[in-house]
């Protein structure tokens, strides 16, 4: 049997997965990963809300993600950014378990997350923002505002039907959270229209609408400004800073690079799978490597 | 007049297998093309108990919880199948169903059936009491069921059921269990078909494997497409039309009973009923109803009065 990249033989894992025994499992990677922290040699941060260690994702032979390790610092906006094709949603894609990552470990506050379900990962306040937005294209804008919010009383099959009363207060109170959120995001006046009547910026902006409506705690956005004109891309991303002082971090793949330096507070460059380089905008824009990686070797 | 009461018990059956053929296909998105399968565990479910003196309702509420056991067992491949192959899948569950009570004689007479008492028997009644008997109760069921998809489709949970027909990977990705949610819409629409087979069964008095062929789904499939895929009234009007027109085309020919007679001309008709809606109105008589809750409408009409100031 191959050897698994955490250097155990992956039936072990699986079998544990398979059963369920989630803590054993990440006991038992969290035994490896202690010895291989130094192999990475990369400071743990500790305050990091999300800490991604030597995540690999392969399609048939092609290596999408590569090894890849990197911290979310809590609170602020932190950015990734590389060319096209360089792994970043499949990165994204990999830690909201809609790929279950080829090794490595995935912990958003501590726990592993690798093996759990997208709604399970939801569930935690991990969200995301899809790239080429998914709407429900023949409900509502509001509804598809609604769909979205955490801990609803009314989206179980008895309490629909038995306690009516108490999931119609809770609504009363959502519609109005998502009222204001369309209100930043200029929807309001579409509230109604069905979201395949809207434009294609529009959508993008109802998709980072939606994922807020969650009220997460990590937020990950694929290209939120893309396709949205330039006043309203700067001002989605004040917003979202003021919303990062609250208590929510911002995790942002973005290609319109001025706006991510100006807004985000720690940025990661990745190039064919793997990232070259992690620091400070201001220092990221002096690095070499950043460069290299979106111009190619001179 | 007895062909007219009939005609309404008829309506009232099919009425509920198109409100849980609507449940499952219009709002979530499940294609089901083994309607028939839980109208004959229904049935079946039924006829059996009620030969070994269970009371009428007692057969009918087992009725649909082994309906809705089935549900849940096919559920399972449901949410690793893509919804074409859903639909080959349960479509075939249906047959081999079928061919089992057809086959295997020890489990209700092959296929000869067995005849099955009727829930109410009002002694010295004539054959019209009975019918009118039997309006009520199919009719009294019927509602339950309507007053149930209802609520259901205009409430948090109707939201999620759509958001998983539009798309399960983004509801997926926004917290909702496609697993939990298809399971238990399937268990939940398995359940009426399930009530609706017992009706069924108790109303002809037998049943044989010959009553439950495929095209019973096709017929409830009709109903919902040309009544409006979800949309409790469309199905209920799906249901009254096709009826209508099922005995339309058979009352030329005679006054048979049964609902589907297997006669050339009625597939071809029904076929050309199929193709007219969906080319011409694809979304149905009634068109999707949209999500109505009290906070919601209450939004609404603010709107509309700030709307009526403003200009």
């Amino acid at each position: 049997m191959a050897p698994d990249p955490r250097g155990h033989p992956r039936a072990i894992t699986v079998g544990y997965n398979l059963l369920g025994i989630y803590g054993a499992s990440v006991h038992l990677a969290e035994n490896m990963q202690s010895r291989r922290q130094f192999v990475t040699g990369e400071p743990l941060m500790e305050e990091a809300i999300l800490r991604i260690r030597e995540v690999s994702k392969h399609f048939g032979g092609v290596y999408a993600v590569n090894g890849v390790s990197l911290d979310v610092k809590e609170g602020g906006i932190c950015g990734l950014v590389g060319p096209n094709g360089s792994g970043k949603s499949t990165l994204f894609n990999t830690i909201l378990g809609i790929h279950r990552p080829d090794g490595g470990n995935i912990y958003f506050n501590g726990n592993c997350i690798n093996c759990l379900a997208p709604h399970q990962i939801y569930a935690l306040g991990l969200v995301n923002a899809f790239q080429l937005p998914r709407l429900f294209y023949q409900m509502s804008v509001l509804d598809n505002m609604l769909v979205a919010a955490r801990g609803q009383q009314g989206d179980k099959l008895l309490n629909s039907l038995f306690l009516r009363r108490k999931w119609q207060e809770q609504e009363k109170g959502l519609i109005e959270e998502a009222l204001d959120i369309l209100e930043l995001m200029e929807l309001d006046r579409w509230a109604f229209s069905p979201a395949g009547e809207l434009s294609g910026g529009q959508r993008k902006l109802l998709e980072v609408a939606r994922a807020l409506m969650a009220k997460p705690t990590l937020l990950l956005l694929d290209e939120p400004a893309a396709g949205i004109n330039p006043v309203l891309g700067r001002k989605m991303f004040q917003k979202l800073e003021d919303l990062s002082r609250n208590g929510t971090t911002f995790f942002i793949v973005e290609h319109r690079l001025e706006i991510l330096f100006e807004f985000a507070s720690w940025i990661y460059v990745m190039d064919r799978g793997k990232t070259v380089v992690g620091g400070e905008p201001e220092d990221i824009s002096e690095e070499p490597a950043f460069y290299r990686a979106y111009l190619g070797e001179e | 007049m007895l062909y007219v009461l009939d005609l309404i018990v008829f309506i009232g059956i099919f009425g509920i297998l198109a409100l849980s053929l609507n449940l499952e296909f219009g709002f979530a998105g499940l294609a089901n093309f083994g309607k028939v399968a839980f109208f004959l565990i229904g049935a079946y479910t039924y006829a059996l108990l009620s030969q070994i003196g269970v009371p009428f309702y007692l057969c009918l509420i087992a009725g649909a919880m082994v309906s809705a056991a089935f549900g849940l067992l096919i559920s399972l491949p449901a949410l690793r199948l893509r919804a074409d192959y859903l639909a080959i899948a349960i479509l075939t569950f249906g047959e081999i169903l079928r061919l089992i009570v057809k086959s295997e004689s020890w489990i209700a007479g092959g296929d000869w059936g067995i005849s099955v008492s009727p829930a109410i028997a009002i002694s010295g009644g004539s054959h019209r009491v009975d019918v009118l008997v039997n309006i009520g109760l199919v009719y009294f069921c019927l509602l339950i069921c309507f007053v149930i998809a209802q609520l259901l489709a205009n409430s948090p949970y109707g939201r999620v059921m759509r958001a998983v027909r539009e798309d399960e990977m983004a509801a997926e990705a926004l917290g909702k269990s496609r697993a939990r949610y298809k399971a238990q819409v399937l268990m939940l629409g398995s359940a009426m078909a399930g009530i609706a087979g017992g009706l069924y069964a108790q109303y002809l008095q037998y049943v044989l494997p010959g009553m439950f062929m495929p095209m019973v789904t096709f017929t409830v499939w009709i109903m919902v497409l040309l009544g409006g895929p979800a949309n409790n009234w469309g199905a209920v009007l799906g249901a009254v039309l096709v009826t209508l027109f099922d005995r339309g085309t058979n009352i030329a020919k005679d006054y048979l009973t049964l609902p589907i007679d297997p006669s050339n001309l009625q597939y071809i008709l029904f076929g050309a009923l199929i193709i007219l809606v969906l080319l011409y109105r694809p979304q149905g008589l009634l068109k999707e109803s949209p999500i109505k809750t009290k906070a919601l409408e209450s939004v609404k009409r603010e709107r509309s009065v700030g709307k009526g100031k403003g200009s």
